[in-house]
Order: structure tokens, then sequence, then C-alpha cells
């Protein structure tokens, strides 16, 4: 497709921001870190530790300036974009430590300013802002339909509405469909309970029992402000993918809205945010997959796939930086590394690594740095060896969460109890080709392969009033790989 | 792990289940059977991690640099002026000179060129190894497994000229892709390739001090053991560095030799105070026996330490999984082989 007209003044748009921010950055250094993950990944747990971890000084023996004392402080600045809600870092902690649950998860974009001050290695004060930008996976998914029309987006939709695990889930939106006749005249009701059941049926897929992961437009099930706005309100049709839709037809009607959706809600979020990043988390929760079955982990892949589509990435040279920023360095995390033993950590770093291959390499190609690292931000659990008998199964020790439920019994949030959550393939190919698992969205809980239950934040002790290091899993490690060069 | 392990279902067990027994990773007791045992382990990441401050060498370029490379552009231009000139006045006086010396200047200047060459490839060659060095420390700390991996293939690229170690390459080649830590790789590629190399190291140090200690003991001038230790020296250094994937040139020796002695003085003082003087009161019974033989001994001891302050300059990992030859080790083959011979 040639580039359009308005592709062009999109391209322009970019490249004016890029050349402002080069111009503040050229003073202030700055690095725009993109934090993302699919819902209930743990963007919310990951930023707050992070930053807790960095103000109050945390244990980072891999991050190398961190523990070389090269870094002599980092606060929290105001906020710098206007329009961007803030990150509510202290409320998070609050809720973290204070009240030992998880923080409620978030809905919209946030930022939050981080100011970092460090000597170089060769003696030189410097102040390197960090800006942290969180916002859903799910509006990343959204990106893809930039470049869809809308035909071909209710094409797939539809094709994958109809695959085994979803196809029972979108029976009531699929027989409404039947009823409805695309060429005939617009009708409001007929759309608004189409897309009410659309946006249920994608509601349903991303229960914690099947935990698909590939269900744009991302701003059904998180609406905000836009909730009932007639940008939101379209759903996939049944309708050749090269027709031309006649006037004042129904098909008509959503091509509009499908359209306005993409101008109202995608573009900006590119221009604004998301073409301005430099580097990027990719948060994944890969548990959630395992427990629920082998659909969902080929889901999770397919929309990670996605996900890597949408970023700009490259070696970033002074031209890419003045014209065309672009991410130089993503980092795929599977979060909530403690609710496994860690000998399986390299294991489910296969599995991430497998599941973002290719992906990975075509980035490599463009001199791009990706890695994969299990990791838990906040780390919820001990270890302990369990035996039973014979067996010594690896396990772990923590409170699991209110209504959390084992053996058929369902736990209070004040029990402690040890789990073994079943032992990840060594080869992580098993995973996705044939040899399928048993998870909960084909089979009772008693009998699936894996179960990982959800813990509460740990019981911090205090010591000297001061405010405890909150306890990670390889949070360093990241640090170090998304910024550590930044402060050489 | 295994095929069984893989069938192993998830379970979950109640702290506060009766059928459940807490015990502690130091008691050693043997519960009753039947029971559940949980056993909380030692957190690795909670232990203190001892942190390095690594010190940064002084980038940049600085002015002593500049004035040699001033000085040197100086004397190659001048160098290249005289030689034009000779040439010059060849021509001017037979064309046929003129050709001669063309020709010895082209073939001059060829074999500087890939004397050039060599020395320079040397060097970096050193320095890789000295880099390789670090890197893997810095992976003993870190446990960092992509750069395990990466010093794994530098490791096998460097190792690929020694023909002895064929067996253990393969070997190592194919733990490259098994899930193992970074730590626990440096150190299998420690014990697979090194091992060999030890044994010919510790033996090629051996044999100068012995040499070193009996020239001594035979010269019949002073100036003669000195020298005789100096070329000894150098020559144990230079194999040493070939053993372990080195190749260096004249500048490549220049260089090592200031790393090992700079390494000698780190290290002098320890050795100093335990083994050697240990080594000397020993040998007092030599030195009682003949002045001569226990200066020998003492020049041998001195090689030997030289010899060891070049294994751990020239070695491209660090000691962990295996011992660090000592030198009372060294001593002892010294004195065996001399028993031997007596």
């Amino acid at each position: 497709m040639p580039p359009g007209f308005s592709d062009i003044i999109e391209e322009a748009r970019l490249s004016a921001r890029a050349l402002l921010d080069y111009g503040e950055s050229f003073f202030n250094p700055t690095v725009r870190l993109g934090v993302t993950g699919l819902s209930r990944a743990g963007k919310t747990v990951f930023i707050t530790a992070l930053i807790h971890g960095l103000t109050r000084g945390g244990r980072f023996p891999v991050f190398e300036a961190f523990a070389s004392g090269r870094i002599a402080r980092a606060q929290l600045t105001p906020q710098p974009d206007d329009a961007v809600p803030r990150f509510d870092y202290e409320n998070h902690l609050r809720t973290l430590i204070g009240e030992r649950r998880w923080p409620n998860s978030t809905v919209d974009i946030s930022e939050l300013r981080l100011v970092v001050d460090y000597q170089r290695h060769n003696g030189a004060d410097r102040t390197l802002t960090l800006d942290i930008v969180d916002y859903p996976g799910e509006w990343l998914l959204d990106l893809p339909l930039l470049d869809k029309s809308y035909a071909q987006w209710s094409a797939e939709s539809l094709a994958l509405s109809r695959e085994a695990p979803r196809a029972h889930l979108a029976a009531a939106w699929h027989a409404q469909l039947t009823t409805l006749n695309a060429a005939g005249k617009e009708d409001e009701q007929a759309t608004l309970a189409s897309a009410r059941l659309f946006t249920e049926y994608l509601g349903a897929c991303r229960d914690e029992r099947f935990a698909m992961s590939l269900l744009p437009p991302g701003r059904f099930l998180m609406p905000g402000n836009l909730a009932g706005s007639p940008a939101l309100t379209f759903a996939p049709l049944d309708v050749p993918a090269d027709g031309i839709a006649p006037e004042g037809s129904l098909w008509a009607m959503m091509v509009r809205r499908y359209e306005a959706y993409k101008d109202v809600v995608v573009r900006p979020f590119f221009r604004d945010h998301f073409a301005r990043l430099d580097r990027q988390i990719v948060l994944v929760d890969a548990l959630a997959a395992f427990n629920s079955g082998p659909e969902a982990l080929h889901d999770l892949e397919a929309a990670l796939s996605g996900i890597l589509d949408c970023f700009r990435i490259g070696r970033s040279t002074i031209l890419s930086t003045l014209f065309r920023p672009r991410i130089d360095r993503i980092l795929f995390a599977a979060t909530k590394a403690d609710h496994l033993h860690h000998l399986s950590h390299d294991r489910l770093e296969a599995v991430l690594r497998r599941a973002v291959a290719k992906a990975a390499a075509r980035a490599e190609a463009t001199g791009a740095e990706i890695d994969v690292v299990a990791l838990a931000a906040v780390r919820a659990t001990r270890e302990a060896t369990v035996s039973r008998g014979r067996d010594r199964l690896p396990s772990i020790l923590g409170t699991p969460a209110p209504g959390e439920s084992a053996n058929g019994e369902i736990f209070d949030g004040t029990t402690e109890v040890a789990t073994f959550p079943g032992d990840l393939p060594a080869d992580p190919e098993s995973l996705f080709n044939g040899e399928a698992f048993r998870g909960l969205s084909s089979t009772e809980a008693e009998k699936s392969d894996f179960r990982f239950l959800r813990f509460r934040p740990p019981l911090l002790e205090r010591d000297g009033g001061g405010e405890p290091a909150l306890p990670h899993i390889r949070l360093d490690r990241a640090l170090q790989f998304l910024i550590g060069d930044r402060l050489q | 792990m295994n095929d069984r392990s893989r069938h192993r279902r998830p379970a979950t067990f109640r702290l506060d289940d009766p059928g459940v027994v807490v015990i502690d990773a130091d008691e050693a007791g043997k519960p009753a059977r039947g029971t559940v045992q949980i056993t909380p382990e030692h957190d690795p990441a909670q232990l203190p991690v001892p942190i390095e401050t690594q010190v940064v060498p002084r980038r940049g370029l600085s002015w002593g640099t500049m004035f040699w490379s001033g000085v040197a552009g100086l004397v190659l231009l001048g160098l290249g002026l005289g030689v034009t000139q000779l040439i010059e006045d060849l021509f001017a006086r037979s064309e046929s000179l003129g050709i001669l010396g063309i020709a010895f200047t082209a073939a001059a200047a060829l074999a500087l060129g890939v004397v050039t060459m060599r020395e320079l490839t040397a060097l970096v060659r050193l320095a890789t190894i000295e880099k390789l060095h670090a890197r893997a420390a810095a992976v003993l700390l870190s446990d960092d497994r992509t750069e395990s991996r990466a010093i794994l293939r530098d490791l096998l690229r460097i190792a690929h000229q020694n023909p002895q170690l064929a067996r253990a390459r393969s070997a190592l080649a194919g733990h490259a892709d098994d899930i193992i830590d970074g730590a626990d790789m440096i150190k299998l590629a420690e014990r697979e390739l090194m091992t060999p190399l030890d044994i010919e190291a510790r033996r090629l140090v051996s044999s100068a001090a012995q040499r070193v200690s009996i020239v001594t003991a035979i010269s019949p001038r002073a100036a003669i053991d000195i020298i005789f230790v100096f070329v000894a020296s150098l020559r144990l250094i230079r194999q040493l560095a070939r053993l372990y994937g080195g190749r260096p040139g004249a500048l490549g020796m220049i260089r090592l030799l200031r790393h090992v002695i700079a390494h000698l003085a780190i290290t002098g003082g320890m050795a100093a105070s335990d083994s050697l003087v240990q080594q000397m009161l020993g040998h007092g019974i030599a030195a009682k026996l003949s002045q001569r033989l226990g200066e020998g001994m003492l020049n041998g001891l001195l090689t030997a330490r030289l010899g060891l302050a070049a294994i751990d300059v020239t070695r491209p990992l660090p000691f962990t999984a295996l011992p660090r030859p000592a030198l009372t080790d060294l001593a002892k083959d010294l004195l065996k082989k001399r028993e031997e011979e007596e």
C-alpha cells in the first residue's frame, strides 16, 4: 500500500515531536521507559517496586551503577506531561506494604518522572531523567489496526472467534450476528446490542480459566472516558473483504465508527506516547497461560508477535533520534517468577524466549537488543523442598490470596501453604507443538498439569524504623539491561 | 530432568495440616515415615553479595601518547625522505642501481608491513585473552547466562589451535545449549579445557626452574647466571602464553613481561611471607652443603614464582574450579628431580 497523504502528515508530526524531544534531552538527558503488558501481568507492581528500590535503596547487586555506589540519589519529580495522569506510586506502595494486597489494575496510561543523580566512571557528575510510561498492553494490540480496513478486521475477528475455545464463548454474539443485515439500513439499537455482545465475548475470553490474550480492539475492555461513545460502538460484520459499503447502510456506519476509533483512540496514542519511547519492557504473565491451557499459550504467542510488530526498533543513530526515534532495547519479562522454584526459572525463560523467537530474530537483524528474563518485581514467596514419600518436590512457601483454591479448599488469605506447581518441560517446543498439556479451560482444577496459586505480597520486617526493601527476583538484571548503559 | 519427573502433578500442602511437618534446613533429624516434610531453603538471594569495586582504566588520548605519536610520525617522515633521496641519487648515478634500490625498498616495506601485522594480531590476541579473563571473573559474580555463552564461544575459538583439546572442545560445545547457570558454565569450561593445559603449564614451570637452578649451581660467573635467568624467564613466559592460546610477538612480550612483573609485585608479599621463607629455611641444609647449591635453589624458586605469576596473567579463565598451582608443589618437583639426579 503506498503511503497516503494522511500517513505523510502523521510522519511529519512524529518527526516534529522527535525534534522537540531531542532539543530537550540534549541539555537534560532523558530516557523514556515504556512499561507495558497485558492485563494482570504486573505492570503496576513492577513500576512500584522499581521506584521504591531506586529511591529508598534496594538490593540490586547486578545493577552495576547502583551496586557500586555511583548513584548518589534518585527522587521523584513532578510529572512532566500535563495531559497524562500521574502514576499513583504512593497509594500503590501503601496497598502493597501496608495492606499486603496487590494494587488494583490500571486501565489507563500513566507516567512518572524519576531523576537519578549519578557519577560517571570518569568521575563527572551527571543527571539522568527517567520517564516511566505505563500503558495497557491491549492498546498495543490496537496498533496493527492502523493498517487494516474494517472488512479485513471483521474477517480476522470472526475467524478467530470461530476457533475452538472461543466459539463457545462467542455463541450469543454469533447468534445475534446472523440476524443483522449488513447492507440494510443503519440501526443504532442493533449496533448497540451487537457491540455489547461482542464486548461481553471479549471479556469472557479474558477470564482466568481461558486467559486469552489476543483481544483487539483494546479499548472495548477498558473504555475509560470514551465508554458509550460511537467510536466504541461497533462490531465485526460478516462482510466480503473487498466489498464496498452501500451508502446509509449498517455496514457503512460500522466502517465510519471503526475509522473513528482509529482516529480518536489509536493514532493519538501512537503519536503522543508510543512513538516517543526509547526503551521498552514487556511484562508477560506466562503462568496464567499455563494455568489455562495450550490455547491460551498459543494466543499469548500470537499477541506477543503482534506487539513486537508494532515497535519501531533498531539501533539508535543521530539521524533516527532526530527524526524517527526508535526503541533500541526491548526486554521481555516473564513476571511472577516467584511462583516457581528457582530451578525452573530457566525453563520459564526458555518458554518465553521460544514465544518471541521469530520476532526477536527480526529485531536483532535491525540492531536492536532484545533480552528475556524471568523476574518477580516483588517476591511473595520463599522456597522449600517438600519430601513426600520418595518424591522431593521443589516447592514454594507463601500465603495464597483470599479466594484462591487448591485441593477443593478455598483459602482465606491467612493460611500459609507449600505448593508445587508442576514441572515445566525442559524443551519449550513440546508446549507449543502437538504434545499439549491440560489446563483449566479444558479440565477440572484437580486434573490440570500446572497450578499456579496467586500469593499475597510478603510480610516485611521493619528494622530500625526505615522503609523495608522489597524482596525481588532479577529486578536488578532488568534494570541493568534497560538503563545500565545510560549510567556508564 | 528425566522423563519420569515430567509427570509430577501439582500439589499443595497447608503448613498447619497435622500430616505436614516443617523442619529446619540445619536439623538433620529423621522424622516419622508417612508424613510430608517441608524444608524451607536458605534463600540465595538474601545472602550478602560481594560487590567488587572495579577499577576503571582511564580512557581517551593521553598527552604522553600524543607526544610519542608525534615523534614517531616525524621519525617516519624523516626516514621516508631519506629513502626517497637515496633512490633519487641512485637513479641519477645509474638507472639499474635505482631499480635495485626500489626493489630493496619494496622488500623492506613488505617485510615491515607483515611484521607489523603480526605484532598487531598478537597484541589483539593477548588483549582478547585478558578481556576474557576479566569477563569470566565478572560472570562468576553475576551468573549471567548469555554472557557465559558468549565467553564459551570465544574460549572455544581460542582453544581451537590446540589439537589436544579436540575432545574437550566437542564435549563443551555439546553443553552450550544445556540449561546451566552462567557461573557453573564457566567452571565447567575451566574443568574441561584448562585441566590438560594446567598440567602442561606446571611441567613447563618446574622444568624451567630446574634448569635455572642447575645452571646457577655450576656457572662460573654471576653475569652468566643473570643472563641465563633472564633468557629462561622470557622463554618460560612465551611458552606459557603460547600454551594458553596467545602468540606474543616482541611487543606482546614486553606487555606480558610488564603484567607479570606487576602481578609478581602484588602477590610477592604474600608469597614471601609464607612459602618462600619456609622453603629457604628447609633448604638451609642444601646451602650448608654448598653455597652454590643453595643459590641455585633460590634462583630456581624465583623462576618458579615468576612462572606462576605468568600463568595467572596468560590463563584465559581465573582459577575457581581448579586449584591454583602453589609454589610448594613446584618446589617439591624441583627437589624430587634433584634427588633423582644426585
